[in-house]
């Protein structure tokens, strides 16, 4: 029987409209059956490649598939927001971001698993002091519980050319640089000075500190905490208390907003740096185009370890080292900050036994161990048997013997020295503090519009205070 | 017993109709109508303002988007409108002129800005270079406020300023000859021509440009947040890039559809007076 061309049409619109209703379900029921794994994109391929291998070994162990993604960090972050806020979720993340931006504020809002049994299990693996990033309080319990599994960390270095200071004939091996606090940051305004005075043509555009002073970079959040930390202040209390408007942080938070925006106007940080994201003082250290750097990670060694044009690594073993933040003010040791990484579950994961599952088998500690070591030191591992590896300790031999001045240097700021992670698990609203990079905007207004630092150090303080009011 | 009325309405030609833009309705109402009433839902949290309205980078964004909608569109427009002057001679090296002059609004947004970024770097970018070959000091383009802002300004204006060009271009061409015509019999100038014929006829297009500029740029996102992302300290955010920080950086949804909500009025008022205009 021959159609018109009107009957075509009617019977392919009908048809295609219950294609459709039978499709949706199809495909609902497809995704249902695996576990939806979203992870941040390593920054080598060795890291990626690590979790892959990971993620094959558990689909055989468990006899199940495994949807693995991998994106990268400030994307991710977007992702995972959207994801909550919409309901549609994985059924685990890891996400650089999550322990500042996920973990505390979606916590509060009861959309994370409680994750206290995994944590519970690997208690006695953990290196103690990076427990408490994950334990975060609920706003609807109103009670603190494991909202995330912590596994790595980062922590602040500074990275500088030795050559460059050898150049000059300024002392370049790391136990000669000077760690006073002023003598410390004098060493690098010399270093700018001699160079420019010695090559203009080469180094006229060259600055000694590559100080990270953006809203746009989180770099930010961990220079300015560290110099807090070194004038001894506090924007919050032990208890999650705001206690930034008292007298002697008052102070500190000037004191050390001030140091910020001299440090700026003095001439030897790159004028852009109130622009950077957390890349650019990475590639202006890599272009040369600063003596030193402060970054709260070890990805300007690791990028170098892994630079294809440098196949002897001289730039790794010869050319630079990793150092210590200097002695505060008064004298002090440096106290440190770490950032922990965090895997979540979310709470509307419909196979959260299967994620858990699954954060155990990757944390297990030679497979954990061979993922974070494929990152080549960038991450430091939140177990103390995985830290146990002479690795972390010695770093890698160079090809004539050299020693790695990178690596050991972040494990003795992790296990020697005072070191406490950040204090967003305290309270939701201080994950808001940093996401509004409050300080960096005080810094901002010192360095671009001029204000006196102790009213920037107001401003940021009753923007802290006014934040607080919104979590209640 | 089916009313004569509903009988119709079944056999008539008004249920095919229906049941073949009944994929477009769905689509529609799917992406249109469903996320603008979800945004306005979210837009109703009296919470979300009171968090804006304490937010000083909020007062700042909206003196911004001022400034970059009214600076950005009048200047763009006032130069197309010149400039499709000269495009409109009758030379040959104009029409090769012309095409060169796509070229920005040609090229894709993201390298174009990222270009921008590079000749604006306070440490190697050439604009500094260039002021330093001629004893000038170098300049902190984007680590400032009013040349980061204003490099935004500036890069809009040399991105989207062949389209309203042409736009104009094409204007000009469909006013008859005669008129000109008859203004050279009357002893008419070039000056008196632009203000006595071509200004008055093309005053309407003129109009309907600025406003769905204005609508365009009011919702820009690509181009302030590619070249500042809001920096330095948060000074140069628009409130498009300012709903996206809250949304997606901060994770509060609610806030950053109350930042388009603030400016829906103002949108809304440009689309009415639009729509007057052309008589729609």
């Amino acid at each position: 029987m021959r159609q018109t061309r009107r009957e075509f049409l009617k019977s392919s619109a009908a048809g295609a409209g219950a294609l459709g209703l039978v499709g949706v379900p199809l495909v609902a029921r497809a995704q249902g059956g695996k576990l939806v794994v979203w992870w941040n994109k390593g920054y080598y391929p060795e890291e990626d490649a690590a979790m892959q291998k990971i993620v094959a070994d558990f689909q055989n162990k468990a006899k199940t598939d495994v949807d693995l993604s991998f994106t990268a960090q400030e994307d991710l972050l977007k992702k995972i927001n959207a994801a909550l806020i919409a309901r549609r979720v994985p059924d685990v993340a890891f996400c650089f971001f999550n322990d500042w931006q996920v973990v505390p504020k979606y916590g509060w809002g009861g959309q994370l698993a409680d994750c206290s049994d995994v944590v519970g299990d690997l208690k006695p693996r953990y290196n103690e002091k990076m427990l408490a990033v994950a334990h975060v309080l609920n706003g609807k319990t109103k009670k603190r519980a494991y909202y995330g599994v912590p596994i790595e960390a980062q922590t602040m270095h500074i990275h500088y050319w030795r050559d460059m200071l050898r150049e000059v004939g300024m002392a370049d091996a790391p136990d000669k640089i000077p760690m006073k606090w002023n003598d410390y940051w004098a060493y690098w305004k010399k270093a700018q000075d001699e160079l420019r005075k010695k090559d203009a043509a080469k180094y006229g555009k060259l600055y000694g500190i590559g100080m990270t002073e953006s809203t746009r970079a989180s770099d930010t959040l961990y220079n300015f905490d560290m110099a807090l930390l070194s004038f001894e202040g506090e924007v919050i209390d032990a208890g999650g208390k705001v206690v930034a408007d008292h007298p002697k942080n008052k102070k500190a938070i000037a004191e050390t907003l001030k140091w910020f925006g001299e440090l700026f106007t003095s001439g030897y940080v790159p004028p852009d740096a109130t622009n950077w994201t957390d890349g650019d003082n990475n590639a202006g250290f890599h272009s040369r185009l600063i003596v030193m750097t402060p970054n709260p990670s070890q990805s300007i060694p690791a990028a170098q370890f892994f630079n294809k044009e440098d196949p002897e690594k001289k730039n790794y073993f010869d050319n630079m080292a990793t150092i210590e933040w200097p002695d505060g003010p008064d004298g002090k040791k440096a106290r440190y900050l770490s950032a922990v990484k965090t895997i979540i579950i979310p709470q509307d994961s419909k196979n959260q036994k299967g994620a858990k599952d699954f954060i155990k088998f990757v944390v297990e500690k030679d497979r954990f161990s061979e993922y974070i070591k494929a990152a080549n030191g960038r991450w430091f591992p939140a177990f103390k048997d995985v830290a146990d590896d002479p690795f972390w300790r010695q770093g890698h031999k160079g090809p004539k013997g050299q020693k790695d001045l990178h690596v050991p240097v972040a494990t003795t700021i992790f296990l020697d020295r005072d070191n406490k992670v950040f204090d967003h698990w305290k309270h939701p609203a201080f994950s808001q503090v940093y996401d509004e990079n409050v300080w960096g905007k005080a810094m901002a207004r010192i360095a671009i519009d001029k204000w006196p630092a102790e009213k920037a150090a107001d401003e940021g303080i009753e923007r802290v205070k006014s934040i607080f009011t919104h979590f209640k | 017993m089916r009313t004569p009325g509903r009988g119709r309405f079944f056999r008539s030609r008004t249920l095919t109709g229906f049941a073949f833009t009944a994929p477009l309705l769905f689509l529609f109402a799917a992406f249109v109508i469903y996320p603008m009433t979800l945004g306005v839902w979210y837009a109703l949290d009296a919470d979300a303002y009171r968090a804006l309205f304490s937010d000083p980078i909020f007062r700042q964004t909206a003196l911004n988007t001022f400034w970059y909608v009214g600076v950005a569109v009048n200047v763009k427009l006032v130069l197309a409108l010149l400039l499709s002057g000269i495009l409109d001679y009758p030379f040959r090296w104009i029409r090769l002129l012309a095409a060169l002059f796509l070229i920005p609004w040609a090229v894709p947004a993201l390298p174009g800005i990222l270009s921008f970024r590079w000749m604006l770097n306070s440490q190697w970018g050439i604009f500094n270079y260039l002021l330093t070959v001629f004893g000038l000091p170098s300049v902190p383009w984007l680590a400032q406020y009013s040349t980061a802002l204003g490099a935004v300004i500036v890069f809009h204006i040399w991105k989207y300023l062949p389209f309203w060009t042409i736009i104009l271009l094409a204007g000009r061409r469909a006013i008859p000859n005669e008129m000109y015509e008859a203004a050279a019999i009357d002893g008419a100038s070039t000056v008196q021509n632009f203000r006595y014929v071509t200004f008055p006829l093309l005053r309407n297009l003129y109009l309907i440009c600025t406003l769905l500029s204005m609508v365009f740029t009011l919702g820009d996102f690509t181009v302030p947040w590619l070249m500042t992302g809001g920096a330095p300290g948060d000074s140069t955010h628009v409130l498009a890039t300012l709903a996206y920080r809250y949304t997606f950086t901060m994770g509060h949804l609610e806030w950053g559809m109350a930042t388009f909500a603030v400016a829906l009025p103002v949108t809304l008022l440009f689309i009415g007076l639009l729509l007057v205009w052309v008589k729609i």
